[in-house]
Order: C-alpha cells, then sequence, then structure tokens
C-alpha cells in the first residue's frame, strides 16, 4: 500500500500473527470496492476475504413505473465504464419484451460500438488500472530482488515492443509518468474518438434505440471509425508482448505467482456481438441465434464447456441476498414464475422473480455486508471477463465467424493484419493455471480479439452500405399487454444481462445483472463469490520488511472489477 | 442563458478580487476526488479529456498552471488508509497546501439516518480523524461537509453532483441530491467562489478540465475571471442552446424532420430537445472534436439541463413544443427552402457554361440548358446581388468561350474506343 524506496531489513519489524486486514477503498477499480481480508502472516496467506461494495443508487427502482422508452438511457447509466454495454443490453430486452427485429445494419453498427468499446476499456485497465501494480516503483518496493533481476533479464518481445529489459517495461508502467501508462490514455482516446462518430458520446451512448440505431452513417463516418480501428492492429499485440515477458518474468523468479489470485477456472459468458442475419430479439430463437454469435454463449466449470446454449444459461442465473442489503422479496407476497415460456424451471431467485428492496445497515462480515447481490449460475460462483469470452469462444469451437479469429478447441489463432508491423499470427492457448496473471495475460489476448472483430465489424458494415441494406431502425408502436424480455449483453468486462417486465408501455421490473453482479459477489449459503475465493489462498510474496500485501491487490485488480456494474 | 444575440451578463460578479487568493498555488494543487451516487462516468469523460488532459495536469507541463496531485480512487497509486490519509489531513486542516474538491455523482440523503444505520454511499473506514479507528464506514456526505470549507473551489462534476440526475429522479429511495441543495446557497470557498456546476451525463471531458485550469489561470494572475451563469455553470459553454451550433439545426430552418432514427434531418420530432437545452457538446464534439449528439444522429435529451431526467422523459418522444415550433418552421422552412434551392441552382453552374448553354457533366446531378423561367429568375437575382455595386459578371458577355474546350471530340476521338487508340491519336499529334 505505501511504498518506500528498498528497505533495509532493519528499517522494520515484520508483522506477525493473524490479523484482520481492510483494503478501504481498494482503488484502480471502477465503482466502490472495499476488501476486509484475515491474513495469517506466519503463514503467510490470506486465509479469509470478504468483497464489499460500497455503493447503492436504486436504478432498478428508479426504472419501474417508467415509459419503455426511458430504459435505454436510464439503465445505460448505471455504469459510466461501459454504458454502452448496457444501452445494447437494454435494446435488446426491449425488442424481445417488444417482438421487434433491428435491422442488420443497426445489429452491425451495434456490434461495432460494442466491439471499440472494448479497444478503450481493456487497455484501460492493462496499463492504467493493473499496470502500476508491476511498474518499478511498485516492485523496487515490494520486491528489490525482482527489481534488481528484471535490470538483468532481457525482454523476449523486445522486437515487437521496444523495451529491451523487463526492467524497462517496469519503468514505462509507472503511473503517470510512464510511456505505457501515458500511452495507454491516448490510444483509450484514439478509440473514443472512433467510438462518437456513431454512438454521439461517451460513456453513455446517445444513438441506441428500441428497434435499432439512430446514427446517421456516412461514408466519412466508416472511413474515420476504420482509421481509428486499425492502429489497434499494432497496439493490442504490443499489449501482449509486454503481459507475456512480464509474467513469463514472474514465474520464473518465482513460481509461487501462479498462485495469486487463483481459483478453479469456473466462468460464464452470454457470448458478444451478434450475426446481423441470424438474431432475432425472439427468446424461443435465442438458443439457435446465441451461437451464431462472434463470441459464444456458455460455461466452463473447471476449465470445461458446459453448455453453451443461451437459454440454458439464462434460467441457471440466480441471485441472492444473504449477505447484501437488500431484503428477501420473496416474502412480499406473489407466485414466482416456475417457468419461461418454454417450460425451462426458473428459480424464485431467477432475475424475472426478483424484485429490489434496499435495507441499509451497518456492514458485518458475519451478516449483511455488501450491496452487490450474490449472483450465481448453476448454484455456482462463476467469473466473467473478456477472458472468460475468448476462453469460452475459443473452446466452444461453434463461433462461424472465421474471418480474423479461428477457435482450435483448445485455444484461439489470431490473424492480424499488417498495419505498421507485418502481418503475424497469434495464438492464445487454454492456460495451465487460472491466477491473477493469466486473468490479465488471457485479457491482452482478448485485446487483440476485440482490435479484430472491431475490423471484422467494418467490414460487415461497408458490405451491406455496398448492397444496399443501410436501413439502421425499425418503426414500432408502443407495446400493449405484459410482456418479458431478457437482453443478453457483453462489455469489455463481461457479460450484462438486463431483465425487463412491461405492463403495456410501463416498466414494472427491471433487473441488471453484471459482470461484477458474478465477480465481486459475497458469499451466499454455499459459498464465497468469485473474488473471494482467489483472493483467499492467495500468498504474501512481497518483501516481509515492507508488508504491502501487493499481491493481494494484484489478485483483486486482476478482475478487473466494476462495482457500479455490480451493485446498481 | 444569453440574450438573443449571444450576449451573457456578467453572472459572475460574484467572484472576489484574485489578487489576494492566488496564494500557494505556486507549486501543486492537490485534487480530492469523491464519488458520491456516480456511475465513474465522469472519471471516465476526465479520462478521455485533451484540453488539457488528466496526464498533463499531473506531469505539471502547462505553464502556470501548479502541477496536480490528484486522490481518485480509480487512479491513485495507494490503497486503503494510505489512500485516505490525504483526505484525513485536508479534512483536518494539516494538508499544507491548497486543494480543490470534485464530486462526481449526486449526495445521497445519509446524513438523515444514524450513522450506525448505514450509508448508500461510502468510502474508506475508521472516522474522520487524523489516525483511522475501528472499521465504521465513512459516508461520502460526511467527507463532503469536512472538505468542502476548506477547498480553494469545489467543483460538481456531470449532473448527477450539479442537480441529482438520474439517482435523484423519480421513484429514487435515497434521497438523492445536487452539491449545491446539499451545501447550501451560502456556501463559499477559501477563495470565495461558490460551487462550480460543469455538468452533462456524462460530461465532455474537455469542460471539466477547462474548467480547472481557466479558474487555477486566473487564481495565479493569469487570464481574465472566468464568468459563470446564474447556476455555477461555465457561461461560454453553457450560455448557448446546443441547437444554435447544431449540425442539424439547419434542417430545422428550412423545415425538414426526420421520420425515423438514422434519418438525417433535423431530430425534433423523433426526440430532440436540442432547441430548449443549454449544452456545447455539437460544436466542441464529444472527444478531440469529434462526435457530439446530433452530429451522429442522436437526439438531445436534455442530460446537461437541472430538469434531467424526469423533464425530458419520455425519452424519444416528440417534445411538446415541437408540434407548435415545428409546424411553424415547416411553413416559412419550406418556402425559405425552395428559394434557397433556386439560388443554388445558378451557384452550381459556371459562368462558362451560362454562356455556352450547355454543362460538360455526364453525371446524373447534372441539367441540361436553362429554361426561360431560370433566365428570368437569374435577370432579378442579378439585379438584386449587384444592386449599389458594380456588376462584373457582366464582362463574361464578352469572354469567348475557350478554344479547346471539348478537346477530344475535337480531335475526333471515339469515346467508345479503347485506351490504346486514343493514346496513339496523342502520339500522332505530339508528331505533328
Amino acid at each position: 500500500m505505501r511504498f518506500t524506496p528498498s528497505p533495509s531489513p532493519t528499517a522494520a519489524q515484520p508483522v506477525g500473527g493473524t490479523r484482520h486486514v481492510d483494503f478501504n477503498p481498494v482503488t484502480r477499480v471502477a465503482g466502490g470496492l472495499a476488501f476486509h481480508t484475515v491474513i495469517d502472516h506466519d503463514r503467510r496467506e490470506v486465509v479469509e476475504s470478504a468483497a464489499k461494495a460500497t455503493l447503492f443508487r436504486g436504478y432498478e427502482n428508479i426504472l419501474q413505473g417508467r415509459d419503455f422508452r426511458d430504459a435505454i438511457f436510464v439503465s445505460s447509466r448505471a455504469c459510466g465504464a461501459c454504458g454502452s454495454s448496457h444501452a445494447a443490453a437494454s435494446a435488446s430486452a426491449l425488442e424481445m419484451a417488444m417482438d421487434i427485429q433491428a435491422p442488420p445494419m443497426a445489429i452491425a453498427v451495434r456490434n461495432l460500438l460494442l466491439a471499440i468499446e472494448n479497444l478503450y476499456s481493456l487497455p484501460h485497465h492493462l496499463f492504467v488500472l493493473a499496470g502500476p501494480d508491476f511498474s518499478e516503483p511498485t516492485v523496487r518496493a515490494t520486491n528489490p530482488e525482482l527489481w534488481e533481476r528484471a535490470q538483468e533479464t532481457l525482454a523476449a518481445g523486445a522486437h515487437t515492443h521496444g523495451y529491451a529489459r523487463i526492467s524497462d517495461i517496469m519503468t514505462a508502467l509507472t503511473r503517470v509518468t510512464g510511456q505505457l501508462y501515458a500511452e495507454a490514455l491516448h490510444m483509450a482516446r484514439i478509440a473514443r474518438e472512433g467510438y462518437v462518430l456513431m454512438g454521439g458520446k461517451y460513456p453513455h451512448p446517445q444513438t441506441t434505440v428500441p428497434g435499432g440505431i439512430s446514427s446517421t452513417v456516412d461514408t466519412s463516418d466508416m472511413n474515420v471509425v476504420m482509421l481509428r480501428v486499425t492502429p489497434f492492429f499494432d497496439y493490442s499485440r504490443k499489449a501482449v508482448a509486454v503481459w507475456n515477458d512480464l509474467i513469463d518474468f514472474f514465474y520464473e523468479a518465482n513460481p509461487r505467482y501462479r498462485e495469486v489470485g487463483a481459483r478453479a477456472p469456473n466462468m460464464i459468458d452470454l457470448g458478444h456481438w451478434d450475426d446481423p442475419w441470424a438474431y432475432d430479439a425472439s427468446y424461443d430463437g435465442a438458443s439457435r441465434w446465441g451461437e451464431a454469435r462472434w463470441a459464444t454463449p456458455g460455461a466452463l466449470v473447471d476449465g470445461k464447456l458446459v453448455t453453451s446454449d443461451l437459454q440454458r444459461l439464462h434460467t441457471g442465473i440466480e441471485e441472492s441476498v444473504e449477505h447484501s442489503f437488500y431484503e428477501d422479496w420473496s416474502r412480499g407476497g406473489g407466485e414466482p414464475m416456475s417457468a419461461d415460456n418454454l417450460g425451462n424451471r426458473l428459480s424464485p431467485n431467477h432475475p424475472w422473480n426478483k424484485s429490489t428492496i434496499p435495507a441499509p445497515g451497518s456492514p458485518n462480515v458475519n451478516g449483511k455486508y455488501s450491496w452487490a447481490t450474490a449472483a450465481r449460475w448453476d448454484r455456482q460462483a462463476m467469473e466473467s471477463g473478456s477472458y472468460a469470452r475468448l476462453w469460452i469462444t475459443a473452446v466452444a469451437n461453434k463461433s462461424p465467424h472465421r474471418l480474423f479469429c479461428e477457435p482450435t478447441g483448445q485455444g484461439m489463432r489470431l490473424s492480424i493484419p499488417q498495419a505498421s508491423l507485418p502481418a503475424t499470427e497469434l495464438e492464445w492457448n487454454v492456460p495451465q493455471s487460472w491466477g491473477a496473471f493469466e486473468r490479465n495475460r488471457a485479457r491482452a489476448y482478448s485485446f487483440v480479439h476485440a482490435a479484430l472483430v472491431s475490423y471484422d465489424m467494418v467490414l460487415v458494415c461497408l458490405d451491406l452500405l455496398r448492397k444496399g441494406e443501410g436501413q439502421i431502425s425499425t418503426h414500432y408502436k408502443a407495446p400493449k399487454g405484459s410482456s418479458l424480455g431478457v437482453g443478453f449483453g457483453g462489455a469489455p468486462r463481461g457479460l450484462v444481462s438486463h431483465h425487463i417486465a412491461l405492463d403495456g408501455g410501463e416498466i414494472e421490473d427491471y433487473q441488471i445483472v453484471t459482470h461484477g453482479t458474478f465477480n465481486a459477489s459475497p458469499r451466499d449459503s454455499s459459498g464465497p463469490g468469485p473474488m473471494e475465493e482467489a483472493v483467499t489462498g492467495t500468498p504474501l510474496l512481497n518483501s516481509p520488511y515492507n508488508e504491502s500485501y501487493i499481491d493481494v491487490l494484484r489478485a483483486i485488480r486482476s478482475f478487473d472489477p466494476c462495482m457500479s456494474c455490480a451493485a446498481h | 442563458m444569453a440574450d438573443k444575440n449571444g450576449k451573457h451578463g456578467n453572472a459572475s460578479s460574484i467572484l472576489p478580487d484574485r489578487a489576494t487568493r492566488g496564494i500557494g498555488l505556486e507549486e501543486l494543487v492537490h485534487v480530492f476526488w469523491v464519488s458520491g451516487m456516480s456511475c465513474d462516468g465522469c472519471s471516465i469523460a476526465f479520462a478521455g479529456a485533451s484540453n488539457p488532459s488528466m496526464e498533463q495536469l499531473q506531469w505539471g507541463t502547462v505553464p502556470g498552471v501548479p502541477k496536480m496531485v490528484l486522490h481518485h480512487p480509480m487512479f491513485s497509486e495507494d490503497a486503503g488508509d494510505d489512500f485516505i490519509e490525504p483526505y484525513r489531513q485536508a479534512a483536518a486542516g494539516t494538508l499544507g497546501a491548497p486543494y480543490i474538491v470534485v464530486l462526481e455523482g449526486s449526495v445521497p440523503d445519509d446524513e438523515s439516518f444514524p450513522t450506525a444505520d448505514g450509508f448508500f454511499s461510502s468510502m474508506g473506514a475508521g472516522g474522520f480523524g487524523p489516525t483511522p479507528g475501528g472499521d465504521q464506514p465513512n459516508r461520502v456526505t460526511e467527507w463532503l461537509y469536512r472538505l468542502a470549507p476548506g477547498a480553494i473551489a469545489s467543483i460538481a462534476i456531470g449532473t448527477c453532483a450539479t442537480w441529482g440526475g438520474i439517482p435523484a429522479a423519480a421513484g429514487n429511495i435515497t434521497g438523492s441530491m445536487s452539491l449545491m441543495d446539499y451545501l447550501g446557497k451560502d456556501y463559499r470557498s477559501t477563495a470565495g467562489v461558490p460551487v462550480i456546476n460543469v455538468p452533462g451525463c456524462a460530461p465532455v471531458g474537455d469542460n471539466f478540465s477547462e474548467t480547472v485550469i481557466t479558474l487555477l489561470l486566473w487564481l495565479r494572475g493569469v487570464g481574465y475571471p472566468p464568468v459563470f451563469d446564474e447556476l455555477g455553470r461555465p457561461a461560454w459553454m453553457f450560455d448557448q442552446t446546443v441547437h444554435r451550433h447544431c449540425p442539424k439545426a439547419g434542417y430545422y430552418e428550412e423545415g425538414v424532420f426526420a421520420d425515423e432514427p438514422g434519418d438525417n434531418q433535423c431530430l425534433v420530432e423523433i426526440g430532440c430537445w436540442g432547441p430548449v437545452v443549454q449544452c456545447n457538446i455539437v460544436e466542441r464534439g464529444a472527444q478531440n472534436h469529434m462526435g457530439g449528439c446530433m452530429a451522429a444522429g442522436g437526439a438531445c435529451i436534455g442530460c446537461t439541463m437541472p430538469g434531467f431526467p424526469d423533464k425530458y422523459a419520455p425519452f424519444y418522444k416528440a417534445p411538446p413544443g415541437s408540434a407548435i415550433s415545428g409546424g411553424i418552421s415547416k411553413v416559412y422552412g419550406g418556402a425559405i427552402r425552395r428559394l434557397r434551392r433556386m439560388s443554388m441552382k445558378t451557384g452550381n453552374r459556371e459562368p462558362l457554361w451560362d454562356n455556352a448553354e450547355e454543362i460538360p457533366s455526364p453525371w446524373a446531378a447534372a441539367k441540361g440548358p436553362r429554361t426561360n423561367t431560370d433566365k428570368f429568375a437569374a435577370y432579378f437575382y442579378k439585379k438584386l446581388q449587384y444592386n449599389g455595386s458594380t456588376h462584373h459578371g457582366k464582362r463574361y458577355k464578352k469572354q469567348p468561350l475557350p478554344k479547346s474546350r471539348d478537346i477530344l471530340t475535337q480531335m475526333g476521338v471515339d469515346h467508345s474506343q479503347s485506351v490504346d487508340v486514343l493514346r496513339e491519336k496523342a502520339r500522332s499529334r505530339e508528331e505533328i
């Protein structure tokens, strides 16, 4: 936490015994997060932990009773780090409930915007939020021996990223003054220039509407957006080269870095980037159009694919509030829906059955301690992230869109076109172990994936325009009767799903479940949430003479937590 | 709000004489970023700013602007108590350097219930004293009333902090309000400045960073006092309606409106509130002068205004006033549009084409010789155009047509012939 230059062994006495250590707030994450841990300083590892969301705003309550048209613009504002994803998920949920279908060009533009959002968000995490934990000032203070070693270790990817030694990478990762830090802020702006040409503004886009997009896409927009996407061919592979070198260096120096943030690879994603021709916003067809997405939906248990069926993924979602500052809604009366319209069983804890009843109180790790609900899939704690999307798409091997990205069943082959650097092929393979470092490595590869999907989507848009299929919105009428909808969306940080119940043109209930709701879950009756699992058991590998708990923070930040998404 | 000529009154006369206020700002200024009921969108907006950028301010490379020491939950180095420590020092008055408080997100009504009953928004734990004690969460609301009085400025960024925004919308159960609501009318910073409001959901990043350096430059004695309007908005950004600078405003003037999202015309009839909303996003752009809601085709939903969201909802539904104003604009706009098309018809012709009475363009859009009506209209148009001036255009009458016009036909080239034949002809011409 507080870093001072390399301490001498006599400068401080190592902390001993088992103590409570609180990180309140955890910084360099989005939104309000605090972590409570119990650390055994003699065994030098975390023995207990609790993830606390420290903010509640009441979006689900505010959405109730509003006009259906407000859903997109109000719900998008639940999160300013990935507002685009919420807008798109909300539009899909409305389209399902209203039984309208956005034309192919609208889906392609939404995909393009969603993909570009990754190009700002992923480097922002890798170099602005997580990067400083691996920077020169941090490593010098927490592990002087690693800094010595880094100065003598040549970087294998120097020809791609331009840094001769590992220590040069660490210097470049320094917060505010480092080259890689400044470059990430600069490149995020390039991506956002592309975004706002069609989205109007960022973070909260102004052009996502029910039944399509209100962007006026012309030749100049396509040209400039394409030119904002292509610099990411070189930049994203540079990110991969940096993180590969950095991670391999840490592993070689101490294999125990694999244990930082380790947990079983149990993951979920709802897929991303719809096929403009297959997607019809229907619930009945979700299993079909879900598997036609650029990124395949799915659940991994212990790294193995359990399903890629969107309906099964959807009906398996549950939220509980045993340790969250809410009242149990089931006591409120009203018979819960026991099945969806296809007869798939729905739990009383499914979002379609949930209502939000906040009950603020003093936090107590044995009682209620977080504003996040405990989201589970099939009763299991699942993590979500851009890396889960990459992993599931790779092992499911079902994506029909293979122009640049070829799933292999064990990994993903990424063909990067020539830009300033010559064309090349990268391959991400399912890792042998799963922890903080592999999350960051896989996130770097998912950055390349997103750059290639962005470019692919530019080509899809150009193709549609060439064929005269530029229609971008559908006429709709205010809905009648009661209806349900769900939007299966994705953010750079993982899945986003919006669940809506309409009563005519009025929103009766609105529920938002996100990557953050899964990742930052508090405990439920069967056990801890994913971040809690990952932090518990994390070893303290820093110098005991400067107890920085840096590896605990690396473990937390490797999830790229977004608490605005988690608790709304 | 500006008058019809776009001039604004000097609403910032409330600002004190800066001569005595810039003391201590020579070296650096701390910025304490406080997140209330926020979505972090304003932080993301600030990270996207480029005039100046977040990192430029922290590097201290803008001449005259003190280096910014940014304490920010999303960007700071330290975590936990180490991160909170400077906040404690500022609250205790022991920081020893000037600071600005920036609030992102609205202020919940947390102070209305006993501390033991929890919070809607908290940051840090263990009380507000010089050393932390216990793990009781610290309410953001209490940070605010402890930090704001000692700040050289308190800036509300984004519509939640400036006007309450979505967390304060109908149906909220958090009692959310704006920073001005919370601190009250009498609040002044140590430099004598009331709460400064940079609205927008999310705001344009440059609007915020420009406000910060304009304020700092003025406090340092560089530049003139920034002008704030009656609600504490930077007047140079927010004193005009967004419609006045909208790239689609011309469609409104000519009475042509979009029927469906994605249409290129004025968006009022599909739900744009731009004519009555104070904002600069289409003029400044959303990011490096690119984008901006209506520029991209998005209707304005009033997100910079104190009435947002409820007074502009349902979104993407035509505003009530548009039935009258849009109807009037269709009538007079239709007439104006037709007159303009006539002017454009003559403007789209070289004077040479008028003399030759033909247009050499094979493109579909080009029209043939002028009709008598065209000539009649052009006659009176010129009368007006050169009234009280000299008619230089008359000289065209005496101007002979260029002799090498339509060179390929003169050379006897059949345009259906191959390129090779054309080259052969050209070569034989060179030999002569």
